[in-house]
């Protein structure tokens, strides 16, 4: 056992190669578009992508800061490299890597949490590959074997997750997630409401980062005794 | 160019399928490597071969049912995208809301939408698609390994307060996810939509196993807990929605 392992081997490697494999995934992911333009011919004018690309970076823009700074304190160093490189965060990156903390009874936030949260986190990618591959390639015959009843269950699988997640960590804090709720609730209902329309553009980004740095401010003052202790 | 031909054939090619599994092969190549870094770290820390296998166990469980919906949806984009482009995006920095409004920014903006695209417009699509979301990219190249300052400056080196972020973090992430399903057409407080019984079900319920699992040392309800909690969320939400 080697105390140093984490900090002085582990860290920088993962460090190394996430910069090298998000480069490599920033160059190859545009290789769709080049064999469109430049193998098929298929050029679209300039101006037509900058403005469809100007379109989304004002839905989206926001959120290239805020969700990786959001989802931070969750997932460590290596898990923000696997998460931001394959997607789908909130839908399965942050479950798997709570589920399997809680499995291995590891505490998030610590070396062997980070740990255990990234051997999680590559599962549910090779999962998530591997289904979407074999559903790519026999595409929509699958849709087709699945009864009417199961899709229009599978609408529910998300709010489902959503109230999972929440569950897991409120069990153990429970006055703290009930404030979440509050904090996280009224945001919403002040957005929806037109009352944080003096901020620019959509306000969501506004929501989530009230939302978590909020609650996370609100976990210091409400177990300031606790930190204090010892 | 000859608009005539149907976009569909090239978004399907063989060259096309090429292309786009040259970028899932990097996000393979990443998760495996990372994987092996982490298991030989995990030795390293003392962590136990049982704890690495029920944090694999439960992890792959836990993936399957929102690996199933990203399924069904990645369907909806093969309609119009064709199968190699929305399987790259969708194991890519994906998720299907953002791919389909990217690819309809992309459409708008050459003057038709989705369901009228010609090879143009199709590229179109796919440029801005992939345009769209290079500042996660970017952003995450360049700061992933600074942004530990974030966490000490928060926690003003008390390790105790480790945890405390994170948990923090978790619970006002989740709840603003969810709270989503508590809200009317009217953008009024509603509490009896079906979604809403999903998420309050599968919120009561893994309180409950996880407590459970936790007082009695069960070692399967911890890995299947989530699983569960999920699933009987969602049948509740779909009987709810059906029955009335």
């Amino acid at each position: 056992m080697n105390n140093d392992y984490y900090s002085s081997t582990y860290m920088p490697s993962i460090i190394k190669w996430g910069k090298i494999t998000m480069l490599l995934g920033i160059v190859t992911c545009f290789l769709p578009a080049i064999i469109i333009s430049f193998v098929y011919g298929y050029v679209p004018p300039f101006y037509a992508i900058l403005a469809g690309t100007i379109s989304q970076i004002s839905v989206s823009g926001a959120f290239y800061v805020v969700e990786p700074i959001s989802y931070f304190p969750i997932l460590g160093i290596p898990g923000t490299y696997l998460t931001f490189l394959s997607g789908n965060t909130s839908n399965m990156r942050i479950p798997c890597a709570s589920v399997a903390q809680e499995a291995a009874g590891v505490e998030m936030g610590t070396e062997k949490g980070s740990i255990i949260s990234t051997i999680g986190i590559a599962m549910s990618i090779l999962i998530n590959i591997a289904i979407l591959t074999v559903g790519a390639v026999a595409g929509s015959a699958i849709l087709s074997v699945l009864p009417e009843g199961v899709k229009s269950a599978l609408n529910f699988l998300l709010p489902a997750l959503y109230g999972a997640v929440f569950g897991q960590f409120a069990v153990a804090r429970p006055k703290l997630g009930a404030i979440a709720v509050i904090i996280a609730f009224g945001m919403n209902y002040l957005q929806k409401n037109g009352f944080l329309s003096f901020l620019p553009g959509n306000a969501s980004y506004a929501v989530t980062l009230v939302a978590v740095f909020g609650s996370i401010f609100m976990a210091r003052v409400l177990y300031k005794k606790e930190l204090a202790d010892d | 160019m000859n608009e005539s031909v149907n976009y569909l054939d090239l978004a399907n090619s063989p060259l096309m399928w090429l292309g786009a599994a040259v970028a899932v092969g990097i996000v393979v190549f990443q998760s495996v490597l990372f994987f092996r870094k982490s298991l030989v770290a995990a030795k390293e820390a003392g962590i136990s071969q049982e704890q690495i296998n029920s944090a694999i166990k439960s992890s792959a469980i836990s993936s399957i049912g929102p690996a199933v919906v990203i399924l069904v949806t990645m369907i909806s984009l093969i309609v119009s995208m064709g199968a190699p482009v929305s399987w790259m995006r969708l194991s890519f920095i994906g998720s299907v809301n953002y791919e389909a409004m990217a690819a309809g920014f992309g459409a708008q903006a050459m003057g038709t939408s989705l369901e009228n695209l010609d090879p143009t417009s199709f590229a179109c699509g796919v440029w801005v698609m992939i345009c769209g979301s290079l500042g996660w990219l970017i952003f995450t190249f360049l700061f992933t390994d600074k942004m530990d300052k974030v966490n000490h400056l928060m926690s003003r080196g008390n390790a105790k307060m480790v945890p405390l972020i994170s948990a923090g973090a978790m619970l006002g992430a989740f709840a603003n996810l969810g709270s989503g399903s508590f809200f009317n057409a009217e953008n009024q407080f509603a509490f009896g939509g079906a979604p809403a019984i999903a998420t309050i079900i599968g919120c009561g319920l893994m309180m409950f196993l996880t407590k459970t699992a936790k007082d009695k040392n069960i070692g399967w309800l911890r890995e299947w807990a989530f699983a569960i909690s999920m699933f009987t969320g969602m049948f509740c939400g779909h009987l709810w929605n059906t029955l009335l």
